[in-house]
Parts: C-alpha cells; sequence; structure tokens
C-alpha cells in the first residue's frame, strides 16, 4: 500500500519536474518580458508594459511580424497542399520507388537548415531572381512539407480503401470520393501537419538566415538582430506575442476545423 | 542539341517556372530592382540603423538620386561569399575590422580605398587608413575595462589589474571564437605578459589565469551583465558603457594606462560592384563632418575625421584628440586570422576545464 | 428492378503471376440469392470485386442485364454493395451515411429524407438517424451498411462476407432477414462467403469455387447431396471419402477399397479405373450386432454426443474409418467403444465424384 503511494508520488513529482522544465523559460520570458529593467533581474524589480509598448510602437518589429504571419500562412497553405498531395501519391500512387521518393520528401529535416537556406540563396543568385518573398516561401516549404507529408502518411496509413470503394460504389466519382470521403478522413493529418508547417515557419531562423531580403525581415532574423545592438525587455516582449500569436493560431485551427473530434494531438 | 543548350534551357526553365508559378508575390520586387541606380550596403541595426533609415540615408539618397538598399540582418559575409564576384549582393561592405580582412582575403572586397574619388579621406586620422585597415575606419570604439562603482573598488589603471585575485568570479570576458572583442583582448595578453602582440603561448598563460570568468557572445550581454551587476569588471569597448550616459548607471570605463584597443568600423568597396561612383560617394559621406557628427553623438562612436568637433559630454570621452587617439592599439587581424583555427580549439580547451 | 449478370471466360491476374480468377463462366439469373463459395483465395471475392468495378478482368466479359459493363467505372454501376466490416463513413451520421448514394444521384433533398426513412423503418434503425457509426452495435452497423445499399434501389446487390463480424446468434438472424429483403425487393445477390452452412441456409443457387476456377454450381440441395467433385465434397459439410477400383460385382459393380473392403456401386461410373466416392455420415445406418445384410461391420473407435445426433467414428475392415452420424432416437446412451455394428445405405447415396 504505501509502496504503491511512494510509486504514485515518484510519478507524479517525475511529471511536474518535466513539465517545469519545458515551462520554465517560457516563464522567464515573460519576467524577462514585464520587468521594467533592461535586464533580467531577479527577484523582479516589478512589473511594467514598457517593452510592450516598445515592441508595438516599433516599426520594425511590426513590418517584421506581418511578414512572418504573411509567410507563415503562405507557407502553411502551400506546405499543406504539396505536403498532402505528395504523401497521397506515395501512399496510392502505386509509384515505383515510393520508399525512395519518401526518403527524398523527408530529408530536408535531416540536413542543417542553414545549408537549405544557403543552398536556395546561392540558387536564387544564380536565378538572378534576387530574394524575393516567394523565394523565402519557397525555402519555408522546403523545411515544412516533410511534416505535412509525415503526419498525413501517418492517417492515410491507417485508411480503410473500402471506405472509397464504398462511395465509388454509390455513384461517387473519384473526385467526389475524394472531396467526400478522403479528404475529411485524412484532414486530421493534414491539419496536423499544417499546425507543423505554421509553427515551423513562423519560428524559422537558419533557413530564413539567407533569404530575407534588406529591409524585409521576419521577426526571428528581427530578433537576433535586435539582440546584437539592444539587448533589452523588447526582445522577452516580442517572444511572448509570438508564443501567444502561435498558440493563438493553432487553438483557432483547432476550434475552426474540429481537431479534436478526430484525433488527439 | 548540345548539352550547353540544355543546361541554358533549364536554368530559364527554371527562373520563369518559379517566376510564373508566384508572379503576384514576385512583382513589386520585380520592379524595385529595375530602378536604375541602386546602392546597396550593409548596415548595423539598433539605435545606428534608426538613424541611419531615418535620417541619413534618405538624405543620401535625395542628394544622390538613388535608392539605398541596406541589409541589416547578419552574416555578410557568406551571403557575400556565396554571390558571384561579378554581381555581389553588396556594393559596399560594413563590418568590422577583423571581417574586412577576410573579405579580402577571400577577394570580396578592394584592399583600398580610392583617395581621389573619396575625398573626405584627406581630412582622417592616419590610423583609419593604416596598413592594420581595409578599406577605411568610419568610426572606431576604445576596448578597455567596464566597472561598478558601486563596489569600493580601487583605482584600476592597468590592464594587469584585471588578473587581481579581488576579482576572481566578478570579471567578464568573451568567448573568444565568436567574438572580436574577445580576439582583440587575447592578443593584447600576449603584449601584457610575453614577447608581444604575436605571443600565444603567453596568451594562452595570461587567459589561464583569469578564470573564473564569465564569458558571453554578444557585446550587448556583457553591457547588460554589469548593468545588472553581474560582473564587476568586464573588458567592453566605450560606447557600451556611455550609451547608458543619460541613465546614470553605477558603471564607469576605464582606459588603461598601456593603451585602449580599437574596434573600427570598417567601410570597403566591392571589386564587382556596377555603381562604385555611388559607392564611394557613399564612403565620401560618411566621412563628412555632419553624418560623423551625428552618429559620433548618437551611438558614442569615435569619428575618425579629425576635423570633427563634438560637443559635450562626447568630446571628453570620446578619442577626440590626437593624444587620445595615440593610444589606440590596433589588432593585426591579418595575422590574427590566418591563426584563428589554432587559437579558437586551444582557448576552447583552456575554458571548458 | 433485378438483372441477369454473366460472366464469359473471365480472368484476373496480378502482374502477370498466377491467375486468382481463372476463365470463369456464371450466369446469375435475375432476382437470385447467388453465393460464391470457397475457402480464402479461391478468388470469390476477385469475382465480386470484377461484378463490383473495383477490379478489372484480365480476360473475359461482364454483362448484366445484357450490357457489357467489363470497362464500366464503378460508380456507373449502379449496384449496391455490402462490405466485409461495412465501410460506414465514419464521418457521417447513420443518415448521411444512407442519403450519400441518393445524393450522388442528385436527387431532391425532401425525397431523399423520405427513401432513408423507408430504408431505415425497413432495417428496423428508425431513431437511429443522427448516431455516428461509431456509437453502433456491430448488428446495427450492418443493418446500416444494408440500408445503404437497397436504398438505391440498385439492379444487383453485392455482399462481401457482409455476416462475417457478427457474432453466431446475430449472425443467424440476419441471414433470415436478409433473405427476406432481398425476396421482398426482389434484387439480385451475389453473396461472397467462406461459411458453407450460411451459403446453404441463404443461397437459391451456390458457385463453389477453388484456385480460381467453379468446382461446381448448382441448388444448395445439389451441392450437398450430389457434389460433383472431391474438393466440393470434402468442402460441403461432413463427409466420408472412399478411393478404389471399379470391379464388377455381380449384376452390377462396385468399388474395391481393399481387398477387405468392397462397396456396391449404384451404376458404372463414365470413369474406369481409380474413382473417389462421397458418402454423407447422415446417410449410414448403425445397428448394433452384426447383421449379414449390412453392407459392411464395423467396430465403434469414438462416440461424440452433441444433442440431436451422435457423431461415430467407427473402424472397417482393411483399416479404414467411417463418420456416422447417429439421430438420437432417446435410446438411451451412446454405444460404446469396441462395440461391434453393422452399418448399411442405400447405394445411390454413393456419390461418384471427379477428382
Amino acid at each position: 500500500m504505501l509502496s504503491i503511494k511512494i510509486g504514485r508520488f515518484a510519478y507524479l513529482a517525475a511529471n511536474w519536474a518535466v513539465l517545469i522544465f519545458l515551462l520554465l523559460p517560457i516563464a522567464i520570458i515573460f519576467v524577462f518580458a514585464l520587468n521594467p529593467t533592461p535586464y533580467i533581474e531577479f527577484p523582479p524589480v516589478g512589473v511594467s508594459l514598457k517593452w510592450f509598448d516598445k515592441f508595438f510602437a516599433s516599426s520594425q518589429f511590426m513590418s517584421a511580424l506581418l511578414l512572418s504571419l504573411e509567410v507563415a500562412a503562405l507557407t502553411t497553405v502551400a506546405a499543406t497542399v504539396l505536403g498532402a498531395s505528395a504523401a497521397l501519391g506515395i501512399a496510392r500512387g502505386n509509384v515505383p520507388g515510393s520508399r525512395a521518393i519518401t526518403a527524398i520528401m523527408l530529408s530536408p529535416l535531416m540536413l542543417p537548415a542553414i545549408l537549405t537556406g544557403l543552398a536556395l540563396f546561392q540558387t536564387y543568385v544564380l536565378m538572378d531572381v534576387g530574394r524575393p518573398l516567394w523565394g523565402l516561401v519557397v525555402g519555408h516549404c522546403l523545411v515544412t512539407v516533410p511534416y505535412v507529408v509525415r503526419t498525413t502518411l501517418a492517417v492515410l496509413h491507417n485508411f480503410d480503401l473500402r471506405l472509397e470503394e464504398a462511395a465509388r460504389n454509390l455513384g461517387a466519382s473519384p473526385q467526389r470520393t475524394f472531396f467526400e470521403i478522403t479528404l475529411p478522413l485524412i484532414k486530421p493529418g493534414v491539419i496536423a501537419g499544417g499546425i507543423f508547417a505554421f509553427i515551423v515557419s513562423f519560428d524559422q531562423f537558419p533557413v530564413s538566415l539567407f533569404l530575407v531580403s534588406p529591409g524585409q525581415e521576419t521577426l526571428p532574423i528581427t530578433l537576433f538582430n535586435y539582440l546584437k545592438y539592444d539587448l533589452d525587455g523588447t526582445i522577452g516582449a516580442a517572444s511572448v506575442v509570438s508564443i501567444l500569436l502561435a498558440a493563438l493560431v493553432v487553438i483557432g485551427l483547432d476550434r475552426t476545423v474540429g481537431l479534436r473530434s478526430y484525433v488527439k494531438l | 542539341m548540345s548539352d550547353h543548350q540544355t543546361s541554358l534551357n533549364r536554368r530559364q526553365l527554371l527562373a520563369a517556372g518559379a517566376a510564373l508559378g508566384v508572379g503576384a508575390l514576385a512583382a513589386p520586387h520585380v520592379s524595385r530592382a529595375q530602378e536604375a541606380a541602386t546602392l546597396r550596403i550593409t548596415g548595423w541595426g539598433g539605435k545606428w540603423g534608426q538613424i541611419m533609415s531615418s535620417d541619413l540615408i534618405p538624405a543620401f539618397e535625395k542628394e544622390y538620386k538613388c535608392k539605398v538598399v541596406t541589409d541589416t540582418a547578419l552574416p555578410f559575409l557568406p551571403k557575400l561569399q556565396a554571390s558571384p564576384r561579378s554581381a555581389p549582393i553588396y556594393d559596399v561592405l560594413h563590418t568590422n575590422s577583423n571581417e574586412q580582412w577576410a573579405a579580402v582575403e577571400m577577394g570580396l572586397v578592394e584592399p583600398k580605398i580610392d583617395a581621389k574619388q573619396v575625398p573626405n579621406l584627406a581630412d582622417v586620422y592616419p590610423y583609419a587608413v593604416s596598413d592594420k585597415i581595409v578599406g577605411v575606419s568610419i568610426f572606431t570604439s576604445a576596448i578597455g575595462l567596464g566597472m561598478r562603482t558601486d563596489k569600493d573598488y580601487p583605482a584600476v589603471t592597468s590592464w594587469k589589474d584585471f588578473w587581481d585575485a579581488r576579482y576572481s568570479g566578478a570579471r567578464g570576458g568573451y568567448v573568444i571564437p565568436v567574438n572580436s572583442l574577445g580576439q582583440a583582448f587575447l592578443t593584447l595578453c600576449g603584449a601584457l605578459y610575453g614577447k608581444g602582440y604575436t605571443d600565444l603561448d603567453a596568451a594562452y598563460g595570461a587567459l589561464e589565469k583569469i578564470k573564473p570568468i564569465k564569458l558571453v557572445d554578444f557585446t550587448g550581454a556583457m553591457e547588460k551583465m554589469l548593468l545588472s551587476s553581474e560582473v564587476g569588471i568586464c573588458v567592453i569597448h566605450d560606447s557600451g558603457v556611455y550609451r547608458y550616459y543619460d541613465d546614470k548607471p553605477p558603471t564607469t570605463f576605464v582606459a588603461p594606462k598601456e593603451g585602449v584597443l580599437a574596434l573600427e568600423q570598417v567601410l570597403s568597396i566591392t571589386p564587382g560592384s556596377k555603381v562604385k561612383e555611388l559607392a564611394n560617394a557613399y564612403v565620401n559621406y560618411m566621412l563628412s563632418l555632419p553624418v560623423q557628427k551625428k552618429l559620433a553623438q548618437s551611438v558614442w562612436y569615435s569619428p575618425t575625421n579629425k576635423t570633427v568637433v563634438l560637443d559635450e559630454p562626447y568630446a571628453s570621452r570620446l578619442l577626440t584628440t590626437p593624444e587620445k587617439v595615440s593610444s589606440l592599439i590596433q589588432v593585426d587581424w591579418k595575422w590574427y586570422n590566418a591563426h584563428k583555427d589554432a587559437i579558437d580549439s586551444r582557448v576552447n580547451r583552456i575554458f571548458r576545464g | 428492378m433485378s438483372a441477369r449478370i454473366e460472366l464469359s471466360a473471365v480472368s484476373k491476374s496480378y502482374d502477370g503471376g498466377a491467375r486468382a480468377v481463372d476463365a470463369i463462366d456464371m450466369t446469375i439469373e435475375p432476382g437470385e440469392f447467388f453465393s460464391l463459395l470457397g475457402p480464402s483465395g479461391c478468388g470469390k471475392t476477385t469475382t465480386l470485386r470484377m461484378i463490383a468495378g473495383f477490379e478489372t478482368p484480365t480476360d473475359g466479359v461482364i454483362r448484366v442485364g445484357g450490357a457489357d459493363i467489363t470497362r464500366v467505372p464503378a460508380h456507373k454501376r449502379d449496384m449496391g454493395m455490402v462490405f466485409q466490416n461495412y465501410a460506414l463513413f465514419p464521418h457521417r451520421t447513420v443518415r448521411e451515411n444512407v442519403a450519400f448514394g441518393l445524393r450522388m444521384r442528385g436527387m431532391a433533398r425532401a425525397a431523399i429524407a423520405r427513401k432513408v426513412d423507408e430504408a431505415l423503418a425497413m432495417v428496423a434503425l428508425t431513431g437511429f438517424e443522427d448516431r455516428r457509426p461509431g456509437q453502433l452495435s456491430g448488428g446495427q452497423q450492418q443493418r446500416v451498411a444494408l440500408a445503404r445499399a437497397i436504398v438505391i434501389q440498385p439492379r444487383v446487390l453485392l455482399c462481401d462476407e457482409p455476416l462475417g463480424a457478427l457474432d453466431k446468434k446475430l449472425r443467424q438472424s440476419m441471414q433470415f432477414e436478409l433473405k427476406q429483403l432481398q425476396k421482398t425487393l426482389g434484387v439480385t445477390l451475389v453473396f461472397v462467403t467462406h461459411d458453407q452452412e450460411e451459403a446453404l441456409a441463404m443461397s437459391d443457387r451456390i458457385a463453389v469455387l477453388n484456385g480460381g476456377k467453379v468446382e461446381q454450381v448448382g441448388t444448395p440441395v445439389e451441392i450437398y447431396d450430389r457434389p460433383a467433385t472431391r474438393f466440393v465434397a470434402d468442402f460441403i459439410g461432413d463427409t466420408n471419402l472412399f478411393r478404389g477400383e471399379i470391379v464388377p460385382a455381380g449384376a452390377g459393380v462396385a468399388l474395391k477399397v481393399s481387398p477387405e473392403l468392397v462397396l456396391p456401386l449404384p451404376a458404372a461410373p463414365a470413369a474406369s479405373g481409380l474413382v473417389s466416392v462421397a458418402l454423407r455420415p447422415e446417410k449410414v445406418r448403425l445397428a448394433a450386432g452384426t447383421d449379414a445384410n449390412a453392407i459392411t461391420p464395423g467396430t465403434v473407435e469414438s462416440a461424440n454426443f452433441q444433442g440431436g445426433h451422435v457423431l461415430y467414428r467407427v473402424a472397417l475392415p482393411g483399416n479404414r474409418h467411417l463418420l456416422v452420424q447417429s439421430r438420437n432416437d432417446g435410446s438411451g446412451a451412446p454405444l460404446p467403444a469396441g462395440a461391434p455394428v453393422s452399418l448399411s445405405w442405400a447405394p445411390a447415396d454413393l456419390v461418384i465424384l471427379k477428382d
């Protein structure tokens, strides 16, 4: 009896330890963002929103935030369509060498992202297209498509093909079958991949490093450069805002497309 | 069809396809790129960047009827390196001196600025165009010792006071492989305790003796550590202390009697630049009196144009006289870069233990 | 509303490998309950999937109502299908599942609602309209699948082991219901099963398949009582198989299984030499003691009491064995092992088989 209690206590303690370990950095960022001094002071000397004021008043940060959201949104849409199509092709297409294709699709995850960014940068330079916004989106797609492929393949793996046959049998054309049956059923995997894509793009640093163009920098890049010259609570405020924004998008996607009814994330 | 044609077609196709696929997104950038004269430069962010973008760059653009595109997103050198020499992505490179030396070794920038094209070059202190400098140094910070004034420390006059046992655990230094202040400091150690600035063994020995020491990679982080009293004494550049002048924190900058290390802001021009004239005009502009004064009094950098007259409190604190300028120690970055790999691995071992 | 299905020389092989279905000829009459019966891998499901349009035959022609549909895509075949494990759309309610086929046919909403109500009433699921498949029992899901298939009033209803996932009691009642429904609707129904009892109980006719070929097509009685091949005799029900040489015996012929065991045959078979014969256990009369008029004597080896009858394993002369199913007539305990018995049957019950 006692040993069960001790075991249970140890289990709970371990859980809490992991949770605290994961959340502590975020807590520190909140402290940093709310602390009036331009450096982290412990215990905090007060609560102030001045860094948030500075963040929201800075046109540099605001345009970076908007650009990050824009790039993340475009990346999410593109990566979701591309990744889901690729996964469907791999799982269904009877493509020869589909295993090799899967490996290639997932390979950007194995390559250091900074090399992906550098390689794309050089490609664009050779193509003489400069560093356009779409180039940044393409770079982000490279590192986000694998997530969508993965999550979509996972749901396709458990997909009962007879459901599609049943729809065909009931008179649904292949296109209708896809939109009425296949897509709704693989949606949880596709959406989960899309959420990954959004977060990975929104937080993306190494790929963006070479691909942002002057005056058009994403929030992580702006933060990194700001850090070099003005290390103050604005960094914390920006981090808090981007954490909350990312959380908001995830919750929003979850609510609107009803992730919860199909899968446990 | 020959191989040559195939590859050409493929490249064209690639460009066309990419452009078509996202035509709507690309459109504004294409039209911008087509404007006549564009000067592409690198630049700092922070306060410097604000003044440049709000004030000094627009004025330059107006005067020269051109467009200036400033890349403030690091890293500059790899980006320049990855672009073709004949069509570099920057016309003017602004970095610290150590990176300029790396750039010139790779042939990415021209070693000297042509005095005929840049009249203001005649007014700079000799050190700003010395053989330790690629291009021209437009501003310089003095690297010395930052101190807390609320710790009852005795007056510090020499670099060697940094090794005083009383500061054990209260010292702040840099991760030498990634920070040029740390690198400059290392060469100084060789001179303080050995035969000269290239006496690495003496430098390593000296570094061993300043442990324990708190190391940071960003200079900005050192400023915060000094402000928050996490360190009591540290290697720091004068502007990193003086920029908080208005807040009156209990900190001060000490210029040791052996001299201060020079942290130069250097401009150089890329050989492949298509707008050389504009690039020279920009360098000249940055050395002009109003620009030098404006920036010096905004970010506490010492101007290299010797004819600049600064107001107080800047004039008495920055390197504004030939006497003060003569206390500058310039690092031989060409030598340092050649030895960097060996130094890095040795230094890593020293501070890992 | 129902249609004839004709398969002529239909074959299917995958990637040039062995033929899963090998030149099958078959005609399924309108309104008929027709079963495809066989062990797994016999080609029955492949045959059904070719009729449904999920597989394209490598060779041969499939006609429905006289029209060649061999290359018509599945969604244009107008057939209902009930899948193994039902294949209900998990993200749709019962109503939406049943309405799906009607919606695809562009029917007006009001008409759809009425038809769905009717179909659900027919399978006794009124009141379950807004549930999701996951909230239903296996039997209920089965009924939804059935309602979904019949609501489109198909010419042909295809069923792929539809009752396989149900427990035995439920299966029996569903067998009965399905049969009733099929007769009421008058639809041609093709039923795939590996369960011979189910096939015998429900079908108008059965095709027994083995190795991609049709072994025999016939009514359940024909299939059971007059199996055409050794495979059919063995696959359907319990049976005793003997193999021997045809020898003259008095006026007629007999099968010499061994020197000690010679069984009289009803008529001279077409074949000569070695033949196989089948004898159903329940056709054998077993009497205690010896009887000179019996076809052969025997000794009880084991008796297996099964309630309505007793299954005996009897040792025959010449080291052969015979299964005998003896009705429980209330005369007391089964005969003990070692009891001498005499065995007899009508010679016509010996069925001569093709190998």
